[in-house]
């Protein structure tokens, strides 16, 4: 009895919270997909029901002809800006992370502080476009690629800098003495062990670049400029609103994201745990 | 082959001072061993001489050359380090070749260097291997390719042993002895571990907080200690070393006797009690309490009926005895 007690117990509490799960992730999802099948009036309804005939293909159709392709313009846009702006977060916070780890100076404080501060406080609009304005930054797909880097590489840099203390020290000294360049240690022997903590990074940062919303709205304007979070905007005005499209729409930037983040998430994990422990 | 030689030797990290002062020369072809208690500097002057560490002061002349400016790898050094350091990505070869592989030698050539120097080491079946599929005593082999197969005129070990079960430690000491014959190569090692120095070394050098205590052959270190620190530190069980009123008593300020050169006999100098007794088979340890001198180890042979507690008395062997007095020059002559 008491071993049936425990075992209910056991699966119940499992159950719940799996059904909260549902709730909260699974749900807004299914509610998204059954949207953007809809037809339009269907759709305006926002309610939670089957719907009465399917226009997946339809609705895919024209979301994607949308304003003359825009969709895939975006697409274009926040894959460049993605790709360049993480390849830059991985070279540089690993390289960060190398020096602030190996190389101990007084200046490992202020630049520890710099980096903790970008992770603390926000960013500034204004000034930030003033900045960009004055470089000539301002409305450039590589400007905008900078200032993802920068926003994102307080983070990378300390999730680096905790991986690379876990790598002993003596791997760097047998390769000085087998006769590497400190860039030869660099790129022969210390990054490729950065394989976890590089995959963690690349998909935790490229998911939140490529998901980014308000960065592109602020930095990036202009209709060449779009990104993907971006065309969200062309289903939804003041006064008419196509809801089947928008889903539609959500639907299709969700993707990317939702594929690498269920191949990826095992490594996620390795990476951001990786020397909490002594293994 | 090569000569290190070692002038004026100092280090300082901040304001402690690891290395005061050492002038040291290591023979070409020499199997030198620098052993001391941890926190004695010998890891911090092997890395010195690597070129990983830079010297305060002094001059570090290796075949007569001067190479305090030169990187660790125009030193013509190895080294192999107590963790190994073996690249956990690559593999057994590459692992061994990487140094080679960095300097723009013909693959080819690089392979039939490394499968020369695994064929030594009896790797040659482990090469495609990685690291972490070896045991302990392969990866040591290891490192030791990665130290072969640069051809360097010195080798450097950095207590290589000590993460090896004590069998396989004892079965690695042979080899490298075995090794160093081969090679006739000058060779460096570090290590805490006495047996290690007396079994493997032509030369040993003590060093006690930085400075060189002692450097000699093992058996003039065991014969003839000029310290009462190196006296303790060689031999084991230790030397039982007195100071005070027994030393003085000796005419001495400290009077040392080995376990080993201590006799029971009935008409000894020395009653006392046994309090414990540790048999090892071939030996057993007796843990005396003297009287009027206090504690007193002795080493007698395996089949001995003594119980715990028995009164005893015991002699010195004459001549085995050392004596020691404060100030510069330690030892007086034994006897």
């Amino acid at each position: 009895m008491k071993c049936r007690d425990s075992a209910l117990r056991r699966y119940g509490i499992g159950t719940a919270a799996l059904a909260g799960a549902f709730v909260v992730f699974v749900l807004p999802f299914i509610f998204i997909f059954l949207t953007a099948v809809k037809s339009p009036a269907d759709a305006a309804a926002m309610d939670f029901t089957w719907p009465e005939r399917w226009f997946f293909w339809h609705n895919l159709v024209e979301v994607v002809q949308a304003r003359d392709y825009l969709l895939l313009l975006a697409y274009w846009n926040s894959t460049v800006i993605t790709v360049f702006a993480v390849a830059l977060l991985v070279v540089f916070g690993a390289m960060v992370g190398y020096v602030l780890e190996r190389r101990q100076s007084r200046w490992n404080k202020v630049i520890m502080a710099f980096v903790l501060a970008g992770l603390m406080i926000p960013p500034a609009v204004v000034p930030t476009i003033w900045v960009l304005q004055q470089l000539g930054l301002f409305k450039t797909i590589h400007g905008m690629i900078l200032i993802q880097c920068a926003y994102g590489l307080g983070f990378s840099i300390l999730l680096f800098s905790q991986f690379i203390a876990a790598i002993p020290r003596d791997l760097d000294e047998a390769a000085r003495i087998d006769g590497a360049t400190p860039l030869q240690i660099f790129f022969k022997v210390i990054m490729p062990l950065l394989r976890p903590v590089t995959v963690t990074v690349i998909v935790v940062q490229s998911i939140s670049i490529f998901n980014d919303f308000t960065h592109p709205l602020y930095y990036l304007p202009g209709r060449d400029n779009v990104t993907v979070q971006l065309t969200l905007y062309n289903f939804q005005s003041q006064f008419v609103s196509q809801l089947n499209l928008l889903f539609m729409n959500i639907l299709l930037v969700t993707i990317p994201p939702l594929l690498v983040f269920v191949f990826f998430n095992r490594q996620i994990v390795a990476g951001m745990t990786a020397g909490a422990v002594k293994g | 082959m090569a000569r290190v030689e070692l002038n004026d030797l100092t280090k300082s990290f901040g304001d402690i001072d690891v290395i005061k002062g050492i002038d040291l020369v290591v023979e070409s072809g020499e199997f030198c061993v620098f052993v001391g208690p941890s926190g004695c500097g010998k890891s911090t002057l092997l890395r010195i001489i690597a070129g990983l560490e830079e010297e305060s002061s002094g001059q570090i002349l290796i075949d007569g050359a001067d190479v305090a400016p030169l990187e660790p790898v125009d030193r013509g050094i190895a080294m192999v380090f107590q963790s190994y350091a073996l690249y956990p990505h690559l593999t057994v070869r590459e692992n061994i070749g990487f140094g080679l592989s960095l300097t723009k030698m013909p693959k080819a050539e690089v392979r039939a260097q490394v499968e020369a120097a695994a064929a030594t080491l009896q790797l040659s079946a482990l090469l495609e291997r990685k690291p972490k599929a070896l045991s302990g005593g392969q990866r040591q082999r290891v490192a030791i390719g990665r130290a072969i197969v640069r051809d360097p005129k010195v080798f450097l070990f950095d207590e290589p042993l000590s993460n090896l079960d004590a069998a396989l430690r004892s079965r690695m000491r042979l080899e490298l002895t075995e090794l160093h014959a081969g090679l006739a190569a000058t060779m460096i090692y570090v290590t805490h571990d006495q047996v290690e120095a007396m079994t493997m070394a032509d030369r040993i050098v003590v060093l006690n907080g930085g400075r060189i205590e002692q450097a000699g052959t093992p058996m003039e270190l065991y014969d003839h200690p000029a310290t009462p620190f190196v006296a303790g530190f060689i031999g084991s069980p230790t030397m039982n070393l007195y100071t005070g009123d027994t030393a003085r008593r000796m005419g001495c300020d400290t009077y040392g006797i080995r376990p080993e050169h201590i006799v029971l006999d009935d008409e000894g100098c020395w009653a006392g009690r046994i309090r414990h007794i540790e048999r090892l088979g071939a030996d057993t340890i007796l843990h005396l309490v003297v009287d009027d001198i206090g504690e007193m180890i002795v080493r007698t042979d395996g089949q001995t009926d003594h119980v715990p507690g028995a009164s005893v008395r015991a002699a010195p062997v004459p001549g085995r005895e050392h004596r020691f007095r404060q100030g510069d020059a330690f030892r007086i002559a034994s006897g």
